[in-house]
């Protein structure tokens, strides 16, 4: 090829690209550089800015909440992650067999996906009410198994439970759903070879499922990583004493007047701890 | 509706005094009021505003109370800003440190009603150190202790006003086996902690900051007064609670809990009672029938003293903000001076009789005003409401100091740095002197910005 023609290929490709780059900097890019030029600021409600260099950080650096809350989601992703795709692995499995009213079980899964975080809150808190709940008239008054009431969503050494316990509920149809999915177009054969050659439910399940399912598994706990750092509604709404990042980010930088700077200032750091995480977890976990 | 017509005819007639804007305005109006019948009230004021003057539109907005200074910050950003916002005032300090406020309005209209028509204390609490007015003072309440007086005549328990009669009274009616508990006080985090500690905290002499508006939070005064609110709520309900929680007193579970006087109409008729217990707590349990002996049975302590006395109440203010049109900016002074003429301004108070106490002199000696619609002043009799409103003229908070104002106060309140402080020491069980300590970094933290 004449280096005309290559040169004139290259501008047209150029061309081509340009409107989609533009978008993305401009929804994307802007947005990121921006909120990082604002983190260096103390920012007024009426616009003016004031320079502080690194201020914001150090005031969050220097908070030993911040560490909590890091501690605090750490324990939450662990748990939330490993339980919804645990159990969505197991439902999926299940709900792939041949049985009655099948169809309609596998709707029925689905519906804690369905239903608006709010209303099922509610609920929740109305079951573990320490005065009037029914968790504590079921386990005080009726069968007396202790003499005390407990507050399980309030007391803030069991709403971290009861927080991760409610995300696997709500959140773990989806990754049933993937695997389901999946799991619909397994090869029939790979199953019939894997028992010709002796393999028991236990191996076919090792051998055949686990391998199929891999990229599925690794997307599910991918896309589950990222909701859940950033996950704000559920627990905040439930216990929202239970300070994971979103939460703590919540306090300092939106409860009360806003503080544009500091808040800027976590989701800078915030956004760095997600794409480490990330990039780690591609690089050494899914081998992409 | 036969009553509403009667209020919008009123309210009507005495508004045809009021001077005729006759541009296109509009008045977005943030209320912090959003139970859906309150918002009808204001609806209808509003209404009968737009009635008396052609081409203004006004805009009711509910915003939760907690959440006002967020979604400002949003409408801010936005370039959405409302004409005009009713909230407490640690709010409107906050707002007014912020620079949106436009305090040229508010001095027009404190001089059209005259200066010496509002009360004073309400009036100082809004204003700048500068002498500007961040806010014009519109309602307000008082805090203090509701109980069964019956169950306190039953047991022999003096009258909860002083610490260690409130924590006899706790102990002596607490029996955590029965479902009973002997007090509330707010663990949750939220303004309703910061509320019940400040009140306690002021009758123990604690203060935020000294007349130099030097921070002088982490004192002895401050940390005895801690440990004493944790010793209180050991009576508590299990876990933190807030003020939602007097649905249980409500109930017939509990002996005593702090609350402001926007309890009255919820003692005293079954009607308001039942709304109250079903809307967020479910139908199921609103705790059987409405118990018409609790007005009677309930008495109220709105001064508690230990080294001083102290009552506690805030009050909410109304607040024009900076706009860039000048037809907004005269649409939404009018509308301010309506909702101060007398029979709007009793139409609004009388949406919570006793909660909403007048901020300008005379209103509460005007005949129309002590006939609310429901009854609840004729129920309570003129005697228990002098007692209520007495606590008001003793009305003091963290942010005014001799009669000085510091905003800082409402930026430390707005980022809810005591009730965390509260809720590490009652449920998280963090030693008092370390939250304290750490609260104090925090308000530094905030004032150096």
């Amino acid at each position: 090829m004449s280096s005309i023609l290559v040169k004139n290929e290259a501008q047209l490709g150029l061309k081509l690209v340009a409107p989609a780059v533009g978008i993305i900097g401009l929804l994307v890019i802007y947005p990121i550089l921006f909120n990082i030029y604002l983190s260096f600021f103390d920012v007024q409600l009426n616009g003016s800015k004031t320079f502080v260099g690194l201020d914001n950080y150090t005031d969050l650096l220097g908070n030993p909440r911040y560490y909590h809350s890091v501690g605090v989601s750490i324990v939450y992703l662990i748990g939330t992650v490993v339980g919804t795709t645990v159990l969505g692995l197991a439902a999926s499995i299940l709900m792939n067999q041949e049985f009655r009213f099948r169809n309609l079980a596998r709707g029925l899964i689905l519906l804690p996906y369905f239903a608006p975080v709010i209303s099922v809150v509610f609920g929740w808190q109305f079951i573990f009410d320490p005065v009037n709940g029914i968790y504590n008239h079921v386990v005080v008054d009726v069968l007396h198994l202790t003499n005390e009431r407990e507050n399980l969503i309030g007391n803030p050494d069991s709403a971290l439970f009861v927080v991760i316990l409610f995300d696997i509920w709500k959140h773990f149809p989806i990754a049933y759903l993937l695997f389901l999915a999946k799991l619909q177009s397994v090869p029939k054969d790979l199953y019939e070879a894997a028992a010709i050659d002796g393999q028991n439910a236990w191996g076919r399940f090792w051998h055949v499922t686990l391998p199929e399912l891999r990229f599925v598994i690794a997307t599910v706990v991918l896309l589950r990583i990222i909701w859940n750092l950033n996950r704000f509604e559920d627990v905040y709404l439930l216990a929202p004493n239970v300070e994971t990042l979103p939460i703590f980010t919540y306090y300092q930088a939106f409860a009360g007047i806003v503080d544009q700077g500091g808040a800027a200032a976590i989701s800078v750091i915030q956004l760095l701890v997600l794409v480490g995480l990330i990039w780690l977890y591609v690089r050494k976990v899914l081998k992409w | 509706m036969k009553k509403s017509l009667l209020v919008a005819s009123t309210v009507l007639v005495n508004g045809l005094l009021i001077s005729q804007v006759s541009n296109a305005a509009t008045v977005e109006f943030w209320t912090a009021q959003t139970q859906s019948d309150r918002l009808q009230t204001i609806e209808l004021l509003a209404s009968t505003f737009e009635a008396l003057n052609d081409g203004v539109t006004v805009k009711v907005v509910g915003v939760d109370e907690n959440e006002m200074a967020t979604q400002m910050a949003a409408a801010v950003a936005a370039g959405t800003t409302p004409q005009l916002i009713e909230v407490n005032s640690e709010i409107i300090m906050a707002l007014g440190e912020e620079g949106i406020v436009d305090t040229q309005t508010h001095q027009g209209v404190v001089g059209d009603i005259g200066k010496s028509r509002f009360h004073t204390g309400a009036l100082t609490t809004l204003t700048s150190p500068e002498g500007q007015y961040y806010g014009l003072p519109y309602h307000g309440w008082i805090q203090g202790i509701w109980y069964r007086k019956d169950w306190f005549d039953e047991k022999g328990l003096a009258a909860p006003n002083t610490w260690e009669n409130i924590e006899t009274a706790a102990k002596a009616l607490t029996d955590k086996a029965n479902n009973q508990y002997g007090i509330l006080v707010g663990t949750k985090q939220d303004s309703y902690t910061e509320q019940v500690f400040t009140q306690l905290a002021l009758s123990n002499n604690a203060a935020e900051f000294d007349d130099k508006g030097d921070l002088i939070f982490n004192s002895p005064a401050t940390l005895e007064t801690i440990q004493y609110y944790k010793e209180l709520a050991k009576y508590n309900p299990p876990g933190p609670q807030n003020w939602r929680a007097r649905d249980y007193y409500l109930q017939g579970k509990m002996g005593m809990f702090f609350y402001s006087t926007y309890i009255m109409d919820d003692l005293a008729l079954a009607e308001v009672a039942k709304g109250s217990l079903s809307s967020e707590n479910f139908k199921e349990l609103s705790g059987g029938t409405f118990d018409p002996k609790l007005v009677k049975n309930t008495a109220f302590t709105p001064i508690i003293t230990h080294k001083s006395a102290a009552s506690y109440g805030t009050l909410s203010g109304l607040v024009a903000l900076k706009t860039k049109s000048a037809e907004d900016a005269q649409a939404t002074k009018d509308f301010i001076e309506f909702m101060y003429d007398p029979a709007s301004y009793i139409t609004f108070l009388h949406m919570a009789p006793g909660g909403m106490n007048p901020m300008l002199k005379g209103i509460a000696e005007d005949p129309a005003y002590l006939d609310d619609p429901n009854g609840v002043f004729k129920l309570y009799g003129a005697d228990k409401m002098k007692q209520i409103v007495s606590g008001f003229d003793d009305i003091r908070s963290f942010s005014v100091v001799q009669g000085k104002t510091f905003p800082a106060s409402g930026a430390i309140f707005a980022k809810s740095v005591i009730p965390r402080m509260i809720y590490d020491v009652t449920i998280e069980n963090k030693d008092p002197q370390q939250a304290l300590n750490s609260a104090e970094a925090e308000m530094k933290t905030i004032m150096g910005k």
